[in-house]
């Protein structure tokens, strides 16, 4: 290590970033300006700091110079404080003797049209910078352990594949999903695009997969109370939801424990059979029933009944039904509470169609014979309410003329249910459901109106070739209304074949609204619970878009499937995967390091009054005998930095490590009393 | 520019006539105009027909909203503005109600108008109405059929307007008089004339 002497001497970068910062602030100006600075004696700069050649000024610069304090003026520490602190620690100096002046997303982007004034503010930023440069002191960061476990939450495919991948890798995986069963949107689906391979005979293997591997502790009907720790060290608060019924394990744990005997459920559904509860089912979109006591499809994984106590009479019947020998159910069951511990966590918690009714120029739930892709799904579906038979809802007749409605509530920025972005997968699922309808209804006749066909992924192009080859029309225009004809309950189409540039009004048997996708409500919830931000669209927040899409802000929480954006089954896949491997690295690694911004008590200083105990949002402080004095500790893995204690000591005695007050003082003097410059 | 071949014949002429569009054919002074007056981002329609496709007046003309949207985009200012179908929007505003870009056509529309209004292009039926407006304070002014309907629906023969408030015309001349529009009503018309 370099001998740091306390005299300071700052080097200060400055960044051009090709002509993102270079464009709206006269680097030259700056430059000259940082070396009038107290304390600085270099000042350079670079077309891309973060360059091999950027970074070897810095590093060289340490050496010639002899060094102490490193500032670089570029973009967001988000995006290159590791960079540059990596090399800082090449060039021999602590890595915590670095800081950073954003001048490009905090100005040169804001001020794009304003040089002069852009130019006085960089000239701000590197001073206070500078300012808190000239008192940097070196810090270590601090290792903690690992929990050689992992959480996904939510069974749709991506959350499945996340946890076969991480279990495959040896990692024990709980799996969380709040349905009785695992599967998600894509087990409702008939066939996939563009291979139309059936959905189940992809799905229900890896599904069965999920069940029997023995790293994965899949937790159905559960759902996430509370979380606590931090990266490597989490602690998942678990809620199993009160099910009624109980599998052979639990009745092998109740006989153990209470000596009641029974071999718990096997799925053979007797219950079902008596139960006189009936509701509609909401895994065929309410176009089924099924009963109080009930399993969602005969797929389902686990093969586990489960009671909905919200239209439960305890009637009894059920249980006289399942008999003494299984002896399953469990009228009484209350939610059951568990505590696990892990040390990355996956989100994957699909999403939900919009209320698409709330568009009333379509008609959803107005007119009887509008339905959303998603009914359309179970009604083409041979396991579906009408085991594949696509039918009208108003009178039971097979529709021949089929209206497919484009961008239903998507690409729509009038604000409400509507929602700016594109959904990505309705375009080529529309495409799908007209090939099925023609390869099903001889004679039957899809119209797609459409504002542009988006299939952009691998084979998606040749798959739309396919459907127009096999006779579906398309009419480039969005539906504008829809009337029902009152005695037929037929549908005229209203749009404007843009192509043509006509008005049209087309009678259509039967339409089919590809509506918009959304957030799953709650989603807010869960994502507050894990500290990830959420994008201006509403969906979870990638760390970065482009070079860390499946990470989030927060360490150690990863994102895959739709949770994070609208995306189809191979994407979700890809990013299922991508999530899984990065959240196994820590795991891998057996600890990861902390940034040592905790607090610390000077215990000269501290009175050991106590009062900052109950400040800490996060119970990182406690009272201990020191020296025959009552002084406070910091629990440094608890501690988050955020500065509470530190603000509200009245003896002034919690020093933050990295934002100290007499840094953050001369930062503030330097500023509003130019304190620094000569 | 359109590209002029000479045939030595009119009507070849006519008929062969360079019809692409070339980008001085744009103004895009007409664009930003249009927004101004208008108030809505015009230059954000991405020409999905939802307009037209709610619109009264296209199934029974050759009127098309969307196209009027195009003209504006690409600032095709003398064929928006020479085009007869600007004055068939009955300003309903069921395609300002629909777009999902959350435009608002109808506005277009009224400013396209406006504009051509500035060149003298109005057709002569809207300029009768501007006179008929300022001699009696209606567009469509009472008549003996209405007359009668009305006394049979057992209301006044008329309305509570200026029809029976005479005496508030002279403040409605005022007004129209403040923007010329008598004025200029009666010498487009009497210049159509010659
Ligand atoms: C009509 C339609 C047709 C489609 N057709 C195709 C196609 O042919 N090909 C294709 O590639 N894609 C298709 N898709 C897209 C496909 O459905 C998605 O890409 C896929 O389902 C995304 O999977 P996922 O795991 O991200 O989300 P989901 O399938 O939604 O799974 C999320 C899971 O998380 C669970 N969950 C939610 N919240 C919580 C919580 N708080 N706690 C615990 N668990 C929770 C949910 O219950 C669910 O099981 C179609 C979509 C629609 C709407
Ligand atoms: S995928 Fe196609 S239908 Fe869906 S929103 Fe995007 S463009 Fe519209
Ligand atoms: S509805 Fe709006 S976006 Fe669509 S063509 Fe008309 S003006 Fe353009």
């Amino acid at each position: 290590m370099v001998e740091t002497k306390n005299e300071p001497r700052i080097g200060v970068f400055l960044c051009h970033c090709g002509t993102n910062i270079a464009g709206s602030i006269n680097i030259e100006e700056v430059k000259n300006y940082a070396k009038t600075l107290d304390g600085v004696v270099i000042a350079d700069e670079y077309q891309y700091m973060c360059s091999t050649p950027g970074q070897s000024k810095i590093i060289d610069a340490i050496n010639e110079n002899n060094l102490n304090g490193v500032v670089v003026a570029a973009c967001s520490p988000r995006l290159h404080e590791p960079t540059f602190r990596m090399a800082t620690q090449e060039g021999g100096l602590n890595q915590f003797r670095f800081e950073m002046a954003n001048i490009r997303d905090q100005n040169s982007w804001v001020h794009m049209h304003d040089l002069e004034g852009a130019t006085e503010k960089a000239k701000d930023q590197v001073l206070i910078a500078v300012a808190k440069a000239r008192m940097l002191e070196d810090l270590q960061p601090k290792s903690v352990p690992v929990e050689h476990a992992a959480l996904v939450l939510g069974a749709g495919v991506g959350g499945m594949q996340a946890a076969l991948d991480l279990a495959n890798a040896g990692i024990k995986t709980y799996l969380v999903e709040k349905l009785p069963t695992i599967g998600g949107r894509m087990s409702q689906l008939d066939k996939t695009f563009p291979t139309l391979d059936c959905s189940q005979c992809i799905l229900t293997p890896k599904m069965v997969d999920v069940g029997r591997h023995p790293l994965i502790e899949l937790r159905t009907y559960t759902e996430v109370e509370k979380v606590e720790g931090y990266i490597g060290n989490f602690t998942i608060t678990l809620r199993h939801k009160a099910r009624g019924v109980l599998d052979p394990d639990q009745a092998a744990a109740r006989a153990a424990a209470t000596g009641i005997l029974g071999t718990g459920c096997n799925g053979c559904g007797d219950c079902d059979a008596v139960c006189p509860v009936i509701k509609p089912n909401p895994f065929e979109m309410g176009m089924a029933p099924r009963k109080a006591i009930y399993i969602y499809h005969a797929q389902v994984m686990p093969l586990q009944y489960t009671i909905d106590f919200d239209a439960c009479v305890k009637c009894g019947l059920c249980v006289d039904a399942c008999g003494s020998e299984k002896n399953a159910i469990d009228l009484e069951a209350v939610d059951t509470f568990e505590e696990i511990k892990v040390g990355t966590c996956i989100l994957a918690i699909g999403f939900d169609l919009i209320p698409i009714e709330e568009k009333r120029e379509w008609g959803y739930k107005q007119y009887d014979n509008v339905i959303t892709g998603l009914e359309f799904e179970r009604l083409i579906c041979a396991s579906g309410p009408t085991v594949g038979h696509l039918i009208r809802p108003s009178d039971g007749k097979t529709p021949m003329k089929i209206g497919f409605v484009l961008c239903a509530g998507s690409r729509d920025n009038t604000g409400g249910v509507n929602k700016a972005y594109c959904s990505r997968f309705c375009c080529m699922y529309s495409l799908k459901h007209a090939h099925q309808i023609m390869e099903k209804i001889p004679g039957a006749v899809p119209y797609l109106f459409y504002m542009d066909i988006r299939s952009f992924g691998k084979m998606y192009e040749e798959f739309y070739y396919r459907i127009q080859n096999e006779g579906a029309k398309f009419i480039r225009g969005r539906v504008a209304n829809i009337l029902e004809d009152p005695i037929t309950k037929n549908l005229i189409v209203n749009t404007e074949d843009t192509l043509l540039g006509r008005p049209v009004a087309m009678e259509m048997d039967m339409v089919v609204l590809a509506a918009a996708v959304q957030p799953k409500p709650e989603a807010e919830h869960i994502r507050q619970m894990f500290g990830v931000s959420k994008s201006q669209d509403g969906w979870l927040l990638e760390a970065h878009p482009k070079l860390n899409p499946c990470g989030t802000t927060t360490a150690g929480i990863y994102l895959a499937g739709v949770c994070q954006g609208p995306k189809d089954i191979p994407d979700t896949v890809a990013q299922a995967e991508g999530a899984a491997s990065a959240a196994s690295i820590p795991i891998h690694m057996g600890e990861v390091q902390l940034e040592p911004y905790f607090a610390m008590c000077m215990e000269d200083l501290c009175a050991g009054c106590g009062m900052c105990l109950n400040q800490c949002p996060y119970g990182a402080l406690d009272l201990i005998e020191k020296n025959g004095r009552t002084v406070m500790e910091v629990t440094e893995a608890k501690c988050k930095g955020c500065g509470t204690c530190g603000g509200f000591c009245p003896g002034g005695a919690i020093k933050m490590q990295h934002f100290t007050s007499p840094q953050i003082c001369a930062q503030i003097d330097a500023f509003l009393l130019k304190g620094g410059v000569n | 520019m359109a590209k002029v071949k000479e045939y030595g014949n009119a009507e070849l002429e006519e008929k062969l006539r360079d019809t692409s569009y070339y980008t001085d054919d744009s103004n895009p002074q007409f664009l930003e105009d249009v927004k101004k007056i208008s108030r809505t981002a015009a230059n954000m329609c991405f020409q999905c027909g939802t307009c037209t496709g709610s619109c009264p007046s296209a199934p029974r003309s050759s009127y098309r909203i969307r196209l009027f949207m195009r003209k504006g985009v690409l600032g095709l200012e003398k064929e928006a503005l020479n085009d007869p179908d600007l004055w068939l929007c009955t300003t309903c505003y069921s395609c300002t109600d629909r777009c999902p870009r959350d435009l608002a056509p109808t506005d277009v529309i009224m400013a396209m108008r406006n504009l051509a209004f500035k060149f003298d292009i109005v057709p002569r039926n809207f300029l009768k109405t501007v006179q008929l407006i300022y001699n009696s304070g209606h567009g469509v002014p009472n008549n003996d059929v209405n007359r009668a309907a009305r006394v049979k629906l057992g209301l006044p023969a008329d309305p509570p307007t200026t029809h029976s408030y005479p005496e508030f015309i002279p403040g409605i001349q005022k007004i129209m008089d403040f923007y010329k529009m008598k004025e200029n009503a009666d010498r487009i018309l009497s210049e159509g004339e010659h």
